[in-house]
């Protein structure tokens, strides 16, 4: 609440700089995107106030202190809210919150036992729950759950539509053939053979086209995250592309490759080689 | 039979992304008409029950609104939560203060709606956690301090009619009583104040202007319309359209690629006969036409089978995504507009036509003896 106050209480932008007085105005922090959607730089004196459409008179005097950059927050992508940092008793008196927070955040001794800490607050708590910020993550991410799942979904649609046009493809290029396999095949080549060197031939394209895939994903993968990082203005990782991935996609590349290859010659193999001629 | 299943496979994905594109807009939109109300005040810098701020001095507000000859009805709405014991626990929902003469956010199932100050509707997932029926009365509290451990507001209620929240998210339990009734339970704090306001203006009226009127004159509000609303949403969603796009145009490529690898490969095993062809005298336009719809016929056969596919999996996707949190369950993203829809399709065909046009101009300019000569060798 007080962090959304915080975002969300009105800043009246003076037209000019307000001259400090004798009284030192307190210092506030803006994020990057505050900064620049206001044209606000560190020293810029404001006047904060949590009510709307208030006076300039009605509200507190500050000075921007520091500009800070955003967090890595999946959560926040695409709000497009500010976000600014006060003093504590300041924000707790400007929205009228008094002595109350909406959490605390705690950072216990690397030793400590956290699932212990967490039972003992909870046992004394009043009116308050204790959790572990991995948990409240997992519970905030949900959203970003429902969006990997749909991506796992266009990936599976990928991938079966790649398998139908890889299949197309090498039977097409097999039937292309088929008369140099028919010669093949009368001059004595066993079926195994001429399967062996088609399997081999789709292998190798596979992985050459996966690897040529791997390179291409690695520059697509760059291009998003420089676009989305820009565009939400967030430091945020939007795709990674780690080697279990490229493993998984290579291995997956080359399986459907030798699959295609093995129906297209399959395919071939059991047709006489004369009726390969087409006599 | 493979190609066609290749094209078709280019075809749905193709369809998927148009619907994906639009889908959310045209779904939004629906949703925000369906009770006629163009305008919603939000308090300021928010959207509405994004955060837990609210509007005060609701009778000023309302008293600005009814000065504008352009405003036909105004409904402020009180959002909260409430808490129901049932067999040793609290059963808990959101909550809307309104007022049924001008209310926009559900619709009567059975039953009756809260004509009574002592009524209470519910959606079918609040009923069922409170194992309640219509004409059950209930203990309902709000206001819960966890400090204390109380409530600031109990007061018993009348089920008195099921609804259906128009823009409540998928399984989430809601219901609402007249605003009186919640601001007389609530803390005195939050008395004639409102999480939002939805406005309804003459038939005939610009929404912008009226918008732009409402911002003058009531500084601590944000007024938005459809417009700006759907413009809000679409820069939220903005990665699935420029997801669709992006998997659209890969689709039409792809599709084009295939049509036109086959098409060609077909040419080439076919030189022979088609230097024969030339050789006879079939022109070189009539072998162009027939290469051409070759590839029109492998297109527009995987278009319409590529429509059944994709109608299936836009589905099975819209299924995934209508999981999103907070949802409204009326939103679809994926929306199957016919005039899109056709559109997309039409692009496919005319891919096909292109993909004809190379191997088409190479199969009629082949040298008639070579090939000739060629296939006798072969």
């Amino acid at each position: 609440m007080i962090q959304l106050l915080a975002a969300l209480g009105t800043v009246l932008l003076l037209q000019d700089p307000v001259p400090l007085t004798l009284t030192q105005p307190r210092t506030i922090a803006i994020d990057e995107a505050f900064a620049e959607a206001a044209g606000l730089r560190v020293g810029d004196a404001l006047t904060l106030s949590a009510k709307p459409g208030s006076e300039q008179s009605q509200g507190e005097s500050v000075v921007v202190g520091a500009i800070f950059e955003r967090s890595a927050d999946p959560s926040e992508i695409a709000r497009g809210d500010f976000k600014a940092r006060l003093h504590l008793d300041q924000l707790q008196r400007i929205s009228g919150y008094g002595d109350r927070v909406d959490r605390f955040a705690i950072a216990t001794k690397p030793a400590a036992d956290i699932g212990r800490v967490i039972e003992r607050v909870n046992r004394q708590a009043f009116g308050f729950k204790a959790y572990r910020s991995r948990d409240i993550a997992v519970e905030t991410s949900r959203t970003f759950l429902v969006v990997s799942r749909f991506h796992r979904a266009i990936g599976v649609i990928t991938i079966v539509a790649s398998s139908v046009f890889l299949l197309c493809i090498m039977v097409l290029k097999v039937e292309e053939r088929r008369r140099d396999i028919a010669a093949l095949r009368l001059m004595g080549i066993s079926r195994a053979s001429v399967i062996q060197s088609i399997v081999i031939e789709a292998g190798l394209v596979a992985v050459l086209g996966s690897l040529l895939g791997v390179v291409i994903g690695w520059l697509v993968s760059m291009f998003v995250n420089y676009h989305y990082q820009a565009l939400y203005q967030t430091p945020l990782a939007f795709s990674i592309l780690t080697v279990p991935i490229v493993v998984f996609a290579v291995s997956l590349s080359l399986v459907l490759g030798i699959a295609a290859g093995l129906a297209a010659s399959w395919r071939l193999v059991r047709t006489p080689p004369l009726t390969l001629f087409g006599r | 039979m493979l190609a066609v299943l290749g094209v078709a496979v280019a075809s749905a994905m193709l369809l998927d992304m148009v619907m994906l594109a639009s889908g959310m807009r045209e779904s939004f939109r629906e949703l925000l008409m369906s009770r006629g109300f163009e305008i919603r005040l939000a308090p300021k810098g928010t959207l509405p029950f994004d955060t837990d701020a609210s509007i005060a001095d609701v009778a000023a507000v309302t008293a600005t609104l009814r000065t504008n000859p352009d405003i036909e009805a105004i409904s402020p709405v009180m959002g909260a939560s409430i808490h129901v014991p049932v067999g040793g626990r609290n059963a808990s929902s959101a909550t809307l203060g309104i007022d049924p003469a001008v209310q926009g956010d559900y619709e009567l199932i059975a039953g009756e709606d809260v004509n009574r100050p002592d009524a209470l509707v519910a959606n079918d997932y609040l009923i069922d956690q409170l194992r309640a029926k219509v004409g059950d009365t209930l203990d309902v509290a709000t206001g819960y301090d966890a400090q204390t451990r109380g409530y600031t507001g109990q007061r018993k209620l009348v089920l008195s009619g099921r609804v259906r929240f128009i823009y409540g998210a998928t399984q989430q339990p809601a219901s609402a009583m007249r605003r009186e009734t919640l601001e007389s339970m609530v803390e005195p704090e939050r008395r004639n104040r409102a999480s939002l306001f939805m406005v309804r203006i003459r038939k005939g009226a610009d929404a912008e202007q009226v918008r732009g009127w409402i911002a003058a004159e009531l500084p601590n509000v944000t007024a938005i319309s459809i417009a700006t609303a759907i413009a809000q949403v679409d820069q939220r969603l903005s990665y699935f359209r420029q997801l669709a796009f992006i998997l659209g145009a890969v689709s039409l490529f792809v599709g084009f690629l295939l049509v036109t690898t086959l098409v060609t490969v077909s040419v080439n095993e076919r030189a022979g006969e088609i230097a024969v062809m030339r050789a006879i005298g079939v022109s070189r336009a009539h072998v162009v036409q027939q290469i051409v719809l070759e590839g029109v016929a492998i297109s527009s056969a995987g278009a319409l089978a590529g429509l059944a596919l994709g109608l299936v999996t836009a589905r099975y996707l819209n299924t995934i995504l209508s999981a999103f949190p907070g949802l409204p369950m009326a939103i679809d993203f994926f929306l199957f507009q016919p005039r899109a829809a056709w559109s997309a399709l039409g692009l496919l065909v005319l891919s096909g036509i292109a993909a004809g046009i190379y191997p088409a101009w190479r199969a009629s300019s082949l040298p008639i003896a070579e090939s000739l000569r060629r296939e006798a060798i072969a």
